[in-house]
């Protein structure tokens, strides 16, 4: 098997999996205790049908939109994500670099192995950077000052990881950043050869953008939920949220908000758009999914606030599905992760592209001309 | 696999599994019929949703719920379980201990294995005394007097096993108490030998409780179905309970009641808290699950007595769901048995440890940091 034999998540999720070592894989692949929400971010997009209509001289459908005041050539972007250094040499590189060609949003992490000085000299796409609140203050508005200097789009605060998720897997596989070797990792490292050769002749793993203001995650091998609990706020609360839309004074999102109450609140701080999510599934297992909660939300705010559906995205008709329940955009984290870790750069531009496809060829079929004719007419929930 | 790789409830039966001989773990894990209500006690929680709010500074949280007049740190505590020195020869002893050092309720049941009056020289945390009406009412009398004597807070009178469930798998296995050696036993207690030693060598089996007045369950084996079906009163009626309930003069509970016609009763004859359970499926196999019917019972009686859900939780995330629905506390005996089998009073440290940390972090993710925070508003049901 090998990237062009890759047509869809599963497959590219196969083949990370030959690629990778297990603790690396499972890390991505992972969710939360009994990984029920993990699953039912997926299963959701199923409770629901879509309704085609017929003989709309759809002619080349226009998938552009725009978020944060930046007009992208499709509907989808890549979530940000953290170390992605551990899944392929190139790591944010890649992604950004792909992104950029499917005129698409690049996110930076707080948590990358790249700074964003040197991301902003290899892509000018549409970029945006994700933000967590870490106690120490001055991490904090460090990397907002320095993401308006490297010309960074949009900003997003993560609001659901005060405290990390029980990822069981993580657990057992001694997953820790940088990697360690242990006894029972050992094995997995050794039958993966190549991508030990690749660790460790490209540039030292580190978390450039904090890795001046703190070793930790750097020097000292840490799993990611220690570091999450050692580094974040705990106290983090909507005046501390509001000091940092203000203080970035540009397109701004709160990633993490499921409650319509907290998508109101969103509006009244000065964010621009919200991203629904529950990390993933890897957060609060039993949480609701983003599809099941995105029409509630879009009701109450979808006319003030960009709405970004974040979370289970795998097919084309799951981002129709979540446009035409009222989201502006979907991003993804999982499927484009296993993308580069299964083929680097070139991995997550087939991705790209495969979905480009997808979402082209299901909005012919659904007779829409542009992403504008989605909407809750073209979906039957299922009782 | 030991102890310290048991991360979850499914961990703590993998590992009982190993320990135990297998009439006996199966003794445990086995439920009536086909297990269809055993599954869906479980499943139940998966139809509903967590939703959580975000940016609400979470640094501190305070697990305590009072119920029947006593605080507990936990929301949750140790149902009442039969014949505990079957599972580990520390018995109610390793149990008793482990919900002392966390502060929470111990269940003793009538078919304990260690006396109320060790079990009340040991402990000073509250406990609660599980009473099964027998035809002797000598025997009944003895309990309730020994129990006042060794000042147990709670009197629970369980009224879901007027006759044995029938439980196939102790049929095909042969389980009785006190365990007996058949033919086709004998290999699981032989492939076993650390717990036939344990148990031939810590003392005598005994159920203290009873064997002044039955033989059956000690010099005489008998099934537990068996012994519900010869030895209580099925003649057992409201008036019964409510003689029962003035003759305690403390806090009464009803365990087993399911019915919100039965709730309202049990209000009336002077209950202070009723557990909607349905013994862990073991009885009426097709009988709605707790967490099913807990909103109907809550909404009828909710401010007139404590509402306990009992059965199917084995997740920090079951627990703030019933909790959100209005239940004052959740138990649970497989919730520790398994743990129990497993490591003795170390494991049911762990397992309170682990629930605790859940409990702990999930009400982080959910923006509470209390447990009167937690309301409807946290739930959606999926249609």
């Amino acid at each position: 098997m090998n990237i062009n034999d890759c047509y869809n998540f599963e497959d590219f999720r196969k083949l990370a999996r030959k690629k990778l070592p297990s603790p690396i894989f499972n890390y991505i692949d992972g969710g939360a205790d009994d990984e029920i929400t993990l699953r039912r971010n997926s299963e959701a997009f199923d409770s629901c049908d879509l309704v085609p209509n017929i003989l709309n001289n759809v002619g080349e459908p226009d998938l552009s939109t725009t978020i944060f005041g930046k007009k992208i050539d499709m509907p989808i972007f890549l979530s940000p994500t953290a170390m992605q250094r551990l899944y392929h040499y190139d790591g944010d590189k890649a992604s950004a670099r792909a992104a950029e060609k499917f005129g698409t949003f690049y996110s930076m992490s707080s948590m990358a192995n790249t700074t964003m000085e040197e991301i902003s000299n290899v892509s000018s796409g549409p970029k945006l950077f994700q933000l967590y609140v870490h106690k120490d203050k001055s991490i904090t508005d460090d990397l907002i000052e320095r993401s308006k200097r490297s010309g960074f789009d949009a900003m997003c605060l993560t609001v659901d990881t005060l405290v990390a998720g029980n990822r069981e897997r993580d657990h057992r596989t001694g997953f820790t950043t940088p990697p360690k070797l242990t006894l029972q990792s050992l094995i997995s490292f050794a039958i993966h050869p190549q991508w030990v050769f690749n660790y460790l002749t490209h540039p030292k793993f580190e978390l450039a953008n904090v890795s001046k203001k703190t070793d930790k995650g750097t020097n000292i091998a840490k799993s990611v939920i220690d570091y999450v609990n050692e580094q974040y706020d705990p106290t983090m609360n909507w005046k501390d949220a509001e000091y940092i839309a203000k203080k970035w004074d540009g397109p701004f999102a709160l990633k993490g908000v499921m409650s319509v109450e907290d998508a109101k609140r969103a509006i009244d701080i000065g964010c621009t758009a919200i991203m629904i999510s529950n990390h993933g599934g890897r957060q609060l297992d039993g949480s609701r999914s983003p599809f099941d909660q995105v029409k509630a939300i879009s009701d109450a705010v979808g006319e003030k606030l960009e709405i970004i559906l974040d979370g289970g995205v795998r097919r084309g008709t799951h981002v129709l599905k979540a446009l035409s329940a009222g989201a502006k955009a979907c991003s993804f984290g999982r499927a484009f992760l296993f993308s580069l870790g299964a083929g680097g750069q070139h991995g997550v531009e087939r991705l790209l592209e495969n979905m480009h496809k997808e979402i082209r060829r299901n909005m012919i079929l659904m007779g829409c001309k542009s992403v504008k004719d989605l909407d809750a007419s073209k979906i039957i929930f299922r009782k | 696999m030991n102890l310290k790789d048991c991360h979850n409830f499914n961990d703590f039966r993998k590992l009982a599994k190993k320990k135990l001989p297998s009439p006996i773990f199966h003794y445990i894990d086995g439920a009536a019929d086909d297990e269809i209500t055993y599954n869906r006690n479980t499943s139940a929680f998966d139809d509903v949703d967590l939703v959580p709010n975000v940016l609400r500074g979470v640094e501190n949280i305070d697990l305590s719920t009072t119920i029947f007049g006593k605080k507990l740190d936990l929301p949750f505590y140790l149902a009442p379980t039969a014949l505990q020195r079957l599972f580990h020869y520390e018995g109610e002893r390793a149990v008793g201990k482990a919900a002392q050092k966390y502060n929470t309720m111990f269940g003793v049941s009538a078919l304990a294995t260690v006396s109320v009056e060790e079990i009340s020289s040991m402990i000073d945390t509250p406990k609660m005394f599980q009473f099964y009406f027998h035809k002797d009412r000598g025997l009944n009398d003895s309990c309730l007097e020994r129990a006042k004597a060794a000042k147990f807070d709670v009197m629970a009178l369980t009224v879901d096993t007027i006759t044995g469930g029938n439980r196939e798998r102790d049929l095909r296995t042969g389980f009785t108490s006190p365990p007996k050696l058949t033919l086709s036993s004998l290999f699981s207690f032989a492939t076993k030998p650390m717990w036939g030693i344990n148990y031939l060598t810590k003392g005598k089996f005994e159920l203290p409780h009873l064997q002044d007045y039955v033989q059956e369950g000690t010099s005489t084996n008998t099934s537990i179905g068996n012994y519900f079906s010869t030895m209580l009163d099925q003649s057992m009626n409201w008036k019964d309970a409510e003689k029962l309930c003035s003759q305690w003069g403390g806090h009464f509970a009803l365990k087993g009641v399911m019915s919100v016609d039965d709730a309202k009763r049990a209000v009336d004859i002077g209950c202070t808290g009723i557990m909607v359970s349905n013994h862990g499926g073991r009885q009426l196999d097709g009988s709605r699950s707790p967490f099913d019917q807990l909103a109907e019972i809550v909404d009828a009686v909710g401010d007139k007595l404590d509402v306990i859900c009992e059965g199917g939780i084995h997740r920090g995330t079951h627990m703030l769901k019933a909790l959100s629905l209005g239940a004052k506390a959740c138990s649970g005996g497989r919730l520790y048995l398994y743990a129990l089998a497993a490591a003795g009073q170390a494991g049911v440290e762990r397992a309170l440890e682990k629930y605790k940390t859940e409990l702990e972090r999930d009400m982080k993710l959910m923006g509470c940091t209390k447990i009167s925070d937690l309301n409807r508003n946290n739930l959606r049901f999926r249609k």
